[in-house]
């Protein structure tokens, strides 16, 4: 069910390309530009060159007359003139007067200033070649006729060679670029590729699978991380609700099972009325102990779920903590315990449901006096520490081992020697579940001795519990 | 009084109907939020017990309709919903008060009492008696026969809230929602031990008790000569 990525159906391939492509576009557009520049300013350094020759040339004829022109024009010619220089000076008929061409190279009339022919040439091994010539004409006191020109061998071998450099680089760029562009677009199809299979291995169910990834620390390894550690979260889910599944199904049959077999028992005996009394109240405390773990999972599942509590206000932690211990310290004493606000705080509120939070508190209070032995010490304390509301309970009894105290925050998770007492192993599930809800956390910390449990919930800053009170 | 169940789970329905005819009310029954609301609105009802999910019209849909019409009936809900926010909807919705199920029996007795029995707030009341247990609510003061009763605050809210419902009986549940205003259902016995508290405070060294427990179901305030 793979789809192979090949890397021309890649996206990265397709904007490579297109890369590509524009970088060619640009590259060809400024060499060429570079060609047509130079070879057109080569172009005019020639007539340049020519016109000032003529210039020169007509100024001696002037001077010094048809034999002053002569002599600087074999001068020129034979000399020290100008590499690949072509001189002709001819009467009007075109008859050869001087100059270092035969003939006069241009059938019938040269009407144009201007006028490129070839010429033939000999080189060393005595073979000829056609050269091209660039030339320009003047009529000189209208009996004869100078045409002053250059070779343009040289020039046309030099614009040809630069023309070829241009097209080589500009090839061997593309090749260059094209190859590391395959390379690359060849590396991430391949992580791609590792990344989609993994992927589709999870879907497939493999949970503990994860995405490859080195310690490089390039985007593809941040990335992988990233989604590693996302991955954990409902693998870490799914692990707690198949626990829970399983605990949830073992802490109900029991007292189902117990029902039934009182039931089967009663209705085959046909007990006196005292006894039947007897299996209806004992049946009545196991189905309310069904029924009370079934709430308390709704309630962990909703407080799960939520995003956030419905009914959300300022709590005053503080107050609460007060209130409830009010509440619960008859209760502690009757069982031989002291239970005390620690010294706390005053001031730090929370946003979010009342209740939920004083069920919190309930639920870790309650959790302390069934724990704690008689003579031992409660303590509730509330404080705020930078933008954190932190709500603790300690007491001085038996605590939890470090390496349980993750496993107990668990729904049905209970300590191997807590198993003989009542209870249904929710407490702590449901009050991680609240802090949760609330966006915050719990730890379960050593109080040395007995346990400490610190709530850290996200307070309400200062300003707004100074405003809260005159909203109304 | 008479009282109107709408329950569409037809074994609770009979075993509810059948529990508050004993009790002396008179009780006619709907089986869903369509015929709930159109006997609601037809007849006339001292309360409406009415079940949170119904077929056709939800309960609170049907209880807003319901308020909507001007309705004022009082309605306790039903819900085997118990999360703190359900109870918050039923309520905004116009319910008076909500049961979370299951429940026992008496704990719903005792609340279809309350209801019952609950008088529009006329002038404020600022002295409560029974027998010769007097509370002065301005004063923040309680005496028995003449002799000051020592109390702490949450005491005397909770010696007043039993004093304004004298006679009923009160269930632990509701102690907890009204003095304590918790929602939900603690796993220790405290109410049992305030309570103790609170009638050695009122009940030691008189011949005749006032806080009665009523077994099975919580404790009632009342003179009983």
């Amino acid at each position: 069910m793979s789809r192979r990525l090949r890397p021309l159906d890649f996206a990265v391939s397709r904007l490579a390309s297109l890369y590509l492509a524009v970088f060619a576009i640009g590259v060809g557009l400024l060499l060429s530009s570079v060609y047509l520049l130079a070879s057109h300013e080569l172009e005019l350094e020639t007539d340049r060159v020519i016109e000032a020759e003529l210039e020169g040339l007509r100024d001696e004829y002037e001077l010094e007359g048809l034999s002053g022109l002569m002599q600087g024009l074999s001068l020129r010619a034979d000399s020290w003139g100008r590499l690949g220089a072509v001189y002709l000076l001819t009467d009007l008929k075109h008859e050869r007067v001087a100059g270092n061409l035969t003939d006069w190279p241009l059938a019938g009339n040269a009407t144009a200033k201007w006028v490129e022919f070839e010429i033939l040439a000999r080189t060393e091994d005595d073979s000829t070649i056609k050269h091209p010539v660039r030339a320009g004409i003047f009529e000189l006191g209208s009996s004869y006729l100078l045409l002053v020109g250059t070779d343009l061998n040289q020039q046309r071998r030099f614009v040809r060679g630069f023309r070829d450099a241009i097209l080589w680089g500009i090839g061997l760029t593309m090749l260059l670029a094209a190859s590391i562009g395959y390379f690359y677009v060849r590396r991430i199809a391949t992580r791609v590729r590792d990344v989609a299979v993994a992927c589709e291995q999870i879907i497939s169910g493999d949970l503990g699978r994860r995405l490859p990834a080195s310690d490089s620390g390039n985007e593809f390894d941040q990335l992988s991380h990233t989604v590693n550690l996302m991955l954990d979260r409902p693998e870490q889910q799914s692990h707690t609700l198949r626990a829970t599944f399983d605990s949830t199904a073992h802490d109900l049959r029991a007292p189902l099972h117990r029902v039934r077999m009182r039931l089967e028992q009663a209705l085959r005996h046909e007990p006196a009325e005292e006894d039947a009394r007897g299996v209806m109240q004992s049946t009545l405390a196991d189905v309310e102990r069904v029924q009370r773990t079934l709430a308390t999972l709704m309630q962990i599942a909703q407080a799960d779920a939520g995003s956030s509590p419905l009914q959300s206000e300022p709590v005053d932690l503080e107050a609460l903590a007060r209130e409830l211990i009010e509440l619960y310290e008859p209760v502690s004493r009757a069982r031989g315990l002291e239970l005390r606000l620690l010294p706390s705080s005053s001031g730090p509120r929370v946003q979010g449901s009342r209740q939920l939070i004083a069920q919190l508190i309930t639920n870790l209070i309650e959790n302390a006096l069934k724990y704690v032995p008689c003579g031992g010490h409660v303590g509730l304390g509330v404080e705020r520490r930078g933008d954190r509301a932190l709500l603790r309970v300690t007491d001085d009894g038996p605590g939890i081992p470090a390496s349980e105290r993750e496993r107990v925050l668990r729904p049905f998770e209970r300590l191997e020697r807590d198993v003989q007492q009542p209870g249904s192993g929710l407490g702590l599930s449901l009050a991680s579940a609240i802090v949760r809800l609330h966006r915050g956390r719990i730890l379960l910390e050593d109080n040395a001795p007995g346990l400490r449990v610190v709530c850290e919930l996200p307070a309400m800053s200062v300003v707004g519990v100074d405003k809260q009170p005159h909203a109304a | 009084m008479h009282i109107l169940l709408i329950e569409d789970d037809l074994e609770a329905a009979q075993y509810l109907e059948k529990g508050l005819r004993e009790s002396g009310f008179t009780c006619e029954h709907a089986r869903d939020g369509r015929e709930g609301l159109f006997r609601a609105t037809e007849g006339s009802y001292d309360l409406i017990i009415a079940d949170r999910m119904l077929p056709h019209l939800d309960g609170l849909a049907m209880l807003s309709a319901l308020r909507q019409k001007s309705i004022t009936t009082p309605v306790l809900i039903l819900s085997a919903l118990g999360t703190v926010d359900d109870r918050v909807q039923g309520l905004r919705a116009g319910g008076d008060d909500y049961l979370t199920k299951p429940f026992a029996f008496s704990e719903l007795l005792a609340r279809v009492e309350a209801l019952m029995r609950r008088r529009p707030a006329t002038a404020e009341v600022t002295r409560l008696r029974v027998a010769d247990l007097e509370l002065d609510l301005l004063g923040r003061r309680a005496t028995r026969a003449g002799r000051d009763i020592d109390l702490t605050a949450k005491e005397f809210q909770l010696l007043e809230f039993l004093m304004r419902r004298a006679g009923q009986v009160v269930t632990r549940t509701m102690l907890l929602e009204g003095v304590w205003d918790l929602h939900f259902d603690p796993q220790t016995n405290l109410i049992d031990v305030h309570m103790s508290r609170l009638r050695q405070a009122v009940d030691r060294g008189f011949d005749r008790p006032l806080i009665q427990t009523v077994r099975g179901a919580g404790y009632t305030l009342r003179d009983e000569a």
